[in-house]
Parts: structure tokens; C-alpha cells; sequence
């Protein structure tokens, strides 16, 4: 049992990663980001390319996922989200172009990278072991462990940033009004381009450090998105403290779940208590209804 | 009768007007015609998810109600022995079933609540189907359906797919070109103002989500029989995400924009196919390009908002009012 | 002996920590017809008062009742059906229907046919359209629209919007209307006009509630005035007791006296 729940406090930093990254695109622009699966689907490609075929060391390898992704974010943001922002009639418009950029990604991702599974060797060698494997104990192998704490580091720094730094403060004042932010001198298309970078970036990192366990393939987006809007709705979407209890409450459903039950049963489980779950609490944890 | 219906009424008649002659011409190919086919399934199941958007939700899920409807003849054809033309009701009627059971739990969230937990629903009941054990044959899903026609001929199946289309048309139009689609549009607009005049909100988003999944689950029966197999992954998330680009790119303030968005993307993803393996790519150029720059749709193409009759205001209060004589009030006379 | 058309028994709403109304105790009772007016400055909780009373929130404790039967926490499209609709303030729905569409869409609750004869459009569905047009363009005339009858709302300046929006009110056919501040936003001659329909609307035999900020207008129109201040009602009268009593005077202190209309 110690060890399904290792297994879910893994996941469910990763998870929290990913739902940090999808809240804070939608706290600032109240765009659904439905592109954030396809974005760590090429934060997995780009350590596999860089770490794992052209040999650069993995800690130069996963900061350049979150700085490309990153770079994408803000082209995205620039080209395409800005224009439909400033002339759409509906605001449907916006989750259209997420879809569409989302289906983008995966096109060209499928384009050049085909659709095979990709892996890449272990990052550190080495496995630690607690007690009887037999009569209950752990197995941690270092890579895991690694992947663990850069996640618990990277939620650190990025909840640091938001809180005490100038920018993080900007970040906040352009989630909480928009109008008012403006008003108070802060640069609301600066900072609304750095949201949906730091937004992009935290994909990026994230899929970086799941290839490192997982493998990644051109066709993972989706289900990356699927499982971070599930985490988004059960915290709250646009909440911080409900992306991290999202993603820890899914990390953990899903470790014990593949424990107990064959195959996918897991996620119809999942699937069915979130929406009885939302029966109740149609906002979520924490969150605030949104139109 | 304002500009935007008469397109709409233009657009519909010409579509299925150009399907039923177009076997005259083609009739001898059996990939364009199967091209047709797709095209006509896909807009009925779009239709649906056009209906919910007119009611002012983001709708995802409708691959898993395509789903139900496959399943259900799936089920029906092979271990019944139903004749298809019972199946294919029955196929649309279990789809509206489950619509209107689960849509009365989960109609009550609204925007991007609605749209991420109704993609969370199609792969529910993607799954509910993988582990269906037995009855639904898991992930092996089930081969092998009879085809509802005997012979050779494409035909028969490509009038069976224009005829649904046509239904499904005119069912969407006689639903939002009545009384009944204007209280849907003022429930998207402002659900509160729409209650305040008596309206029961909750019973016709109820309605509109039965009526929109079992559209759904008509379609999905005429794919299983067309392809003569059912599978979990024959209707995925995927599928949803394209049901509702089909509706956005055609127009959502036309009933005719989802079939012009599934006609126009089916039939462009297949010329691409000379590009091989730059074809997805190049599709998903396209369709970001036609999102940039036509935001309201290919049907609001070269249609301004500005138009219509801007007739000059006549002044209130005209000549033929008269002023309730118990008023107590001074009456201020105005002539601007 | 005067029988109770509206009445709300010390209803309370909270929400959080924070109180909006307290025990609010509010009668309108005697002839159909009357216009009473809920004042109150900024915050004094008018509108959450108005909710509960139209069902679109449900108090936290207390009681709603209309023509004596219980209506708390009611749907809000149920307690229209029973007589008792509210306006809003922002009114056009679809900028492509015209003024006479609107009026008609809100005749909702009294066509015969149900909704499979009108999507069918079987003979008692066209059958309604004939009938409520006829009726709707009878609420134009009271609402002094007609000439503007075929306009497309998003053509129509506000000062017409508020009056279409209460005349969606009216084509529910109410016993009791209540209007979301009428006259809000609207200039002297619009507010002026407004305010001689709205007496027009009582005389036909609704009764009126209203909730305003302009006092002139309210003064001018009301038979009755509730004062709701800091969530709590702190005096009621007609507009003679209201502009003397001390409380309110007090409650308004620091507003000018033009906006009081005293």
C-alpha cells in the first residue's frame, strides 16, 4: 500500500504541474487552453530529441522544453489568441482557437515526429528499496525520486514567483480585474502574454519530466488535456490552491485505482465520481462561477 | 423573413438538392460517393451539437451519444436480428434517453464547465463501453452487422444518409425557426430573463439535449452499419472536438452552417490527401487560418451585421396613443 | 379588512458572514393597482430583496407569500405562473427581433399549443401566433411602442428598451410586476413618460412594486414606500410620511436635497 501511495504522490505532483498550467492561461485570459495536452506532448518531445538522442545532459534538456514551449506560448498568444480576443463576437471564439491550435500541434507533431511511442534512458541509474518488496516494502528508483522533487521544486519557485515577485504580482492583480489592474499602471498585454508563456512553459516542464517514465507519443495530447481539465474542475478553475489539490487528488485516485481495478475501469470510476462531484459543487473546491 | 434565413434557406435547399442529383454524375465511384456519405452522417450528428450551442452551451460530448446510437445497433442487429429499420429508431431513441437522463443532472453548469466536463463524458462512456464485458465485447467491439440493403449498390446507403440528413434538417429548422427555438436563443442569452417570463428553463435545455443526442445516435447507427462494425474507439473525444468545429467554422447563427462545416472540412481533408504525409498539417493550417480570419463562420461570408432595415425611429409616443385619462400626472409632451 | 396581494414575513438573507436584508417585513395589500416603491441608498440591500421575492434567490429564513399562498424559494418561472413577474434591467434579448417579436416571445405561458405542435406547426400552434400577436400589439399601445412596433431592438435607444423590457413584463399577463429600477439611466422626458405608464399599468388593475433610485420619480408615482437602509427597514409610509420622517432624512444625509426631491 506505501507504495501505491509513493506511486500517487509522483503522479500527483507531475499532475499539479500540468493544472498549474492550464489555471493560470485561464485566470488570465478565461481561455480553456485546450492545447495544454499537446503542449506537454512536445515538452516530451524536445527532452527526447535533445536528452535523449543528441546526448545533451538532462538538466539543460528540461529547462529548454519549458523555454520553447514557453516561446510558443507567446506566439501563440501574439497570433492567435490576441486577434480573435479583439474581434470576436462570441465568446465561444476563444475555445475555438484553442481547439484549432491544439489540433495544429498534434498535426504537426504527428507530421514530424510520426506516431511512435519514443523513450529515453534513465536519467540516474539506481533504485532504492525499503523493507520486503514481497511483504509490502518500496521501491523507488532515483529517476522517479528526481522527477518527484523537480516538480515539488518547480510548483515552489512558480507559487515564489506569483507571490512575491513584481511580475507574479502583476500576474494576480490581471487574474483578480482586468479593468482595475489596468488602472493601478500595470502592462495588461505584457503580463497577459507572460501568463500564457509561464502557462506553456509548465506543460512543457511537465511533459519533459513524464518522457523520463512514460515514453511520449504525438497522439498523448489529448489525454494529457482530458486529465487536466478534470483536475482544473474538481480544484476550481483559475485557482491555484485547486490545481494542486486537483492534481494531487487525481495523482492518487489514479495510483490506488490501477491497484484495485483492471485496465480503464479506473478512469470510468474517476469520470463518474467527478460528475456527481460537480453535481454538488458545479464550481468546483474553490471556484468562482464563471459565465 | 431577414437575409440570415433566406441564406440559410438558400444554403440547406441547394446542399440537399446538389446530393440528390450528384449520383447521376458520380454514381460510378464508389470513393466519392462514400466521401458523400461521410459528409451526410457527420452533419447529422453536428446538427445536434448545433442545437446546444443555440441554447448557449459549448458542447464536446456528442461522440459518446454517437456511440450509445452505435451500440445500440450493434446490440439490436446481432443478438436480436431486429430488421434495420427498427434498430434505427430505436438506435436514435436510446441516445435521447440517456441525453435527457444525464443531461437533467449535468445541464445546470454552464460555460467552460459544461465544455470540459462534457469532453470528460465522452471518454466515460468510451470506457463504460470498453469494459462492458461480454454484452458489449470490450475493445474487440462488434463485427460483422448485416447491411441493411441487399446488392451490390452504394446507392441505397447514400439516399439512406441523404434521407437522414434531410430529416435531421428539418427537425433543427422546425425547432429554431419556431416559437420554440426563440426561447432557446433567449435562454442563451439571458437564462434569467427567459425565466422571469414564465419559461422552464430546465425542461428545455432537457428537451434540446435529447432532441441533440438523439441526433447523435442516428448518426451513429447509419456509421455502424455503413462500416458494418461498432468499436469503443469508432466515437472518441476527437470526434467531439471535430462535431463542434464543424459547427463553428459553418456558423453557429445558421442552422445550415454545421452541414456546411462537415461537408467543407470532410471534403478538404480528402483533396489534401495528394500531400501524404503533409496532409493533417496542412488541414490544420487551413482550418486556424479560416478560424483567424472568418470568426463567425464560412456561412457569415460576405454578409455585414450592419445590414437590414436601419429605418429611421418614429418618435414615441405617436399620434396614435392617447394618454390614460385618470392620469394624475402632468403629461409631458415630446416631438424629438 | 384588506386582503394581502404580496407580502414578506421577516425574510433574511446572508450570505457568508455578510447580511443584506434582515427580518424584512414588506405588505402590499388592499385594492390591486397600487404602485409601492422599496428606496434605499446604494447597498441597502434592494435588489437582493427583489430576488427573493421574484424566486431567483432563495432567503436564508423568512417567508414569501402571494395572494396568501407560500412562494419561498419557489422557481422563478413557477411563481410567474402564479401572477407575480419581474423586469430587468438590461433588456434587449435579441437584437435582431423586433419590438413586437420580444412582446410576443413573452406571451410564453398562454399559447394553447404545446412545444411538439409548434415545432410541427399543427393548426392550434398558428393558431397562438395569431392570437398573441394581437395581444402583443395591445401592449404596445399601452407601452406607447407601437409606432416602433416593427424595429429591431438593437435599433431602439434605451429609453424604449426599458419600456419593452416591462412590456415583456406585462405580456405575461401579471397581478403583480415588479420592476427592476424602471427609470434608471433614462433622461427627464423618458423618466417622465415612464412614470405615466407605469400609473397607466396600475390602473389597469396590476399591482406595482418597484425598486428605484430616483426619488423624484418615485415620490411622484408611489401610494406606498418601503425605505430599506443597511439591509433593514427603517421606515414606511406614503410619500407625505417619507419625506418627514427623520430616519430616512437622516439616512440620506449628505445627498443633495435635488436628488432627494425634497
Amino acid at each position: 500500500m506505501l507504495q501505491v501511495l509513493i506511486n500517487g504522490a509522483l503522479l500527483g505532483a507531475v499532475y499539479a504541474l500540468i493544472a498549474l498550467g492550464l489555471t493560470m492561461v485561464f485566470s488570465i485570459m478565461r481561455v480553456v487552453n485546450f492545447a495544454h495536452g499537446q503542449m506537454y506532448m512536445l515538452g516530451g518531445f524536445v527532452v527526447y530529441y535533445l536528452y535523449g538522442q543528441y546526448g545533451l545532459p538532462f538538466y539543460l534538456a528540461l529547462p529548454a522544453a519549458g523555454i520553447v514551449l514557453g516561446l510558443i506560448g507567446v506566439a501563440f498568444n501574439r497570433f492567435f489568441f490576441q486577434p480573435v480576443l479583439a474581434t470576436s463576437t462570441r465568446e465561444e471564439n476563444s475555445m475555438l482557437m484553442a481547439v484549432g491550435t491544439a489540433l495544429l500541434l498534434e498535426n504537426l507533431a504527428l507530421t514530424l515526429f510520426g506516431e511512435k511511442q519514443r523513450g529515453v534512458p534513465e536519467v540516474v541509474e539506481g533504485i532504492f528499496i525499503w523493507g520486503d518488496v514481497a511483504e509490502g516494502g518500496v521501491v523507488l528508483t532515483y529517476s522517479n525520486m528526481l522527477v518527484m522533487g523537480v516538480a515539488v521544486l518547480a510548483i515552489v519557485a512558480l507559487l515564489g514567483f506569483v507571490q512575491y515577485t513584481r511580475p507574479g504580482r502583476a500576474l494576480r492583480a490581471v487574474a483578480q480585474d482586468k479593468e482595475a489592474a489596468c488602472l493601478q499602471g500595470v502592462d495588461v498585454k505584457t503580463t497577459t502574454t507572460l501568463g500564457f508563456a509561464i502557462g506553456a512553459a509548465l506543460a512543457g516542464i511537465a511533459g519533459g519530466l513524464l518522457v523520463t517514465i512514460y515514453g511520449v507519443n504525438a497522439g498523448v495530447g489529448s489525454n494529457i488535456s482530458t486529465k487536466a481539465f478534470i483536475m482544473v474542475m474538481i480544484g476550481g478553475a483559475g485557482v491555484t490552491k485547486g490545481a494542486i489539490l486537483g492534481g494531487l487528488l487525481l495523482g492518487f485516485a489514479e495510483a490506488i485505482g490501477y491497484d484495485i481495478f483492471p485496465g480503464s475501469v479506473t478512469y470510468l470510476i474517476i469520470f463518474v465520481a467527478m460528475i456527481i462531484f460537480l453535481l454538488f459543487k458545479p464550481n468546483g473546491m474553490f471556484g468562482k462561477p464563471w459565465g | 423573413m431577414n437575409s440570415l434565413k433566406k441564406r440559410d434557406i438558400y444554403v440547406s435547399f441547394s446542399v440537399l438538392a446538389i446530393m440528390l442529383v450528384l449520383p447521376l454524375f458520380i454514381g460510378q465511384s464508389r470513393y466519392l460517393l462514400s466521401v458523400l456519405m461521410n459528409c451526410a452522417g457527420l452533419s447529422v450528428i453536428a446538427l445536434g451539437v448545433w442545437l446546444i450551442f443555440s441554447i448557449g452551451r459549448g458542447y464536446i460530448g456528442q461522440a459518446g451519444f454517437a456511440l450509445i446510437g452505435g451500440y445500440t445497433t450493434g446490440i439490436l442487429l446481432t443478438r436480436y436480428n431486429l430488421s434495420y429499420w427498427v434498430v434505427l429508431p430505436l438506435s436514435a431513441l436510446s441516445a435521447a434517453f440517456f441525453g435527457a437522463l444525464i443531461g437533467s443532472f449535468i445541464l445546470k453548469l454552464r460555460g467552460i464547465y459544461f465544455s470540459m466536463l462534457t469532453i470528460s463524458l465522452t471518454e466515460a462512456i468510451r470506457l463504460a463501453f470498453l469494459n462492458g464485458g461480454s454484452f458489449t465485447q470490450g475493445s474487440k467491439g462488434i463485427t460483422g452487422l448485416p447491411q441493411p440493403f441487399s446488392g451490390d449498390s452504394p446507392l441505397p446507403m447514400y439516399y439512406l444518409g441523404l434521407a437522414l440528413l434531410a430529416f435531421a434538417l428539418l427537425l433543427i429548422w422546425r425547432v429554431h425557426y419556431s416559437r420554440v427555438g426563440r426561447i432557446f436563443r433567449a435562454m442563451r442569452l439571458n437564462e434569467d430573463l427567459a425565466e422571469s417570463f414564465g419559461t422552464d428553463v430546465w425542461r428545455y435545455r432537457v428537451m434540446a439535449f435529447a432532441i441533440a443526442c438523439g441526433l447523435g445516435g442516428l448518426g451513429g447507427s447509419y456509421f455502424t452499419v455503413f462500416i458494418q462494425s461498432v468499436y469503443p474507439q469508432s466515437f472518441t473525444v476527437e470526434h467531439s472536438i471535430y462535431y463542434m468545429l464543424y459547427c463553428f467554422l459553418g456558423g453557429l447563427e445558421y442552422v445550415s452552417g454545421a452541414i456546411v462545416g462537415a461537408f467543407v472540412l470532410t471534403i478538404l481533408f480528402e483533396l489534401l490527401r495528394e500531400f501524404q504525409q503533409y496532409q493533417t498539417l496542412i488541414y490544420g493550417v487551413l482550418m486556424i487560418s479560416v478560424i483567424l480570419l472568418l470568426p463567425n463562420g464560412l456561412m457569415a461570408l460576405g454578409s455585414s451585421k450592419s445590414e437590414g432595415s436601419k429605418k429611421a425611429l418614429p418618435p414615441i409616443g405617436g399620434a396614435d396613443t392617447t394618454p390614460g385619462k385618470a392620469d394624475a400626472k402632468p403629461m409631458i409632451g415630446r416631438s424629438s | 379588512m384588506s386582503t394581502s396581494i404580496l407580502e414578506a414575513r421577516n425574510i433574511t438573507k446572508r450570505f457568508g458572514g455578510l447580511t443584506a436584508n434582515e427580518d424584512v417585513n414588506l405588505l402590499l395589500a388592499g385594492e390591486a393597482g397600487q404602485v409601492v416603491s422599496v428606496i434605499g441608498p446604494n447597498g441597502a440591500g434592494k435588489s437582493t430583496l427583489f430576488k427573493m421575492l421574484s424566486g431567483f434567490l432563495k432567503p436564508s429564513s423568512g417567508s414569501v407569500l402571494l395572494y396568501g399562498q407560500e412562494i419561498t424559494g419557489m422557481a422563478p418561472h413557477r411563481i410567474a405562473r402564479l401572477g407575480l413577474v419581474r423586469t430587468f434591467q438590461e433588456t434587449t434579448i435579441f437584437p435582431d427581433l423586433t419590438a413586437m417579436e420580444h412582446v410576443s416571445l413573452a406571451h410564453q405561458l398562454h399559447r394553447q399549443a404545446n412545444d411538439l405542435e409548434v415545432v410541427l406547426r399543427m393548426p392550434r400552434a398558428r393558431a397562438d401566433e395569431a392570437a398573441l400577436s394581437a395581444s402583443a400589439a395591445e401592449i404596445l399601445e399601452l407601452m406607447e411602442l407601437s409606432p416602433v412596433a416593427d424595429v429591431a431592438a438593437r435599433h431602439l435607444p434605451q429609453g424604449y428598451l426599458r419600456l419593452l423590457g416591462i412590456g415583456m413584463g406585462l405580456a405575461t399577463r401579471p397581478r403583480v410586476l415588479l420592476l427592476d429600477e424602471p427609470y434608471a439611466g433614462l433622461n427627464p422626458e423618458e423618466t417622465n413618460r415612464a412614470v405615466m405608464i407605469t400609473r397607466k399599468i396600475a390602473n389597469s388593475g396590476i399591482s406595482v412594486l418597484l425598486v428605484e433610485h430616483d426619488m423624484k420619480a418615485v415620490m411622484a408615482i408611489s401610494d406606498f414606500i418601503h425605505v430599506l437602509y443597511f439591509g433593514k427597514k427603517i421606515a414606511e409610509g406614503t410619500p407625505e410620511e417619507i419625506r418627514n420622517n427623520p430616519k430616512v432624512i437622516e439616512a440620506y444625509l449628505g445627498q443633495e436635497d435635488k436628488e432627494l426631491g425634497l
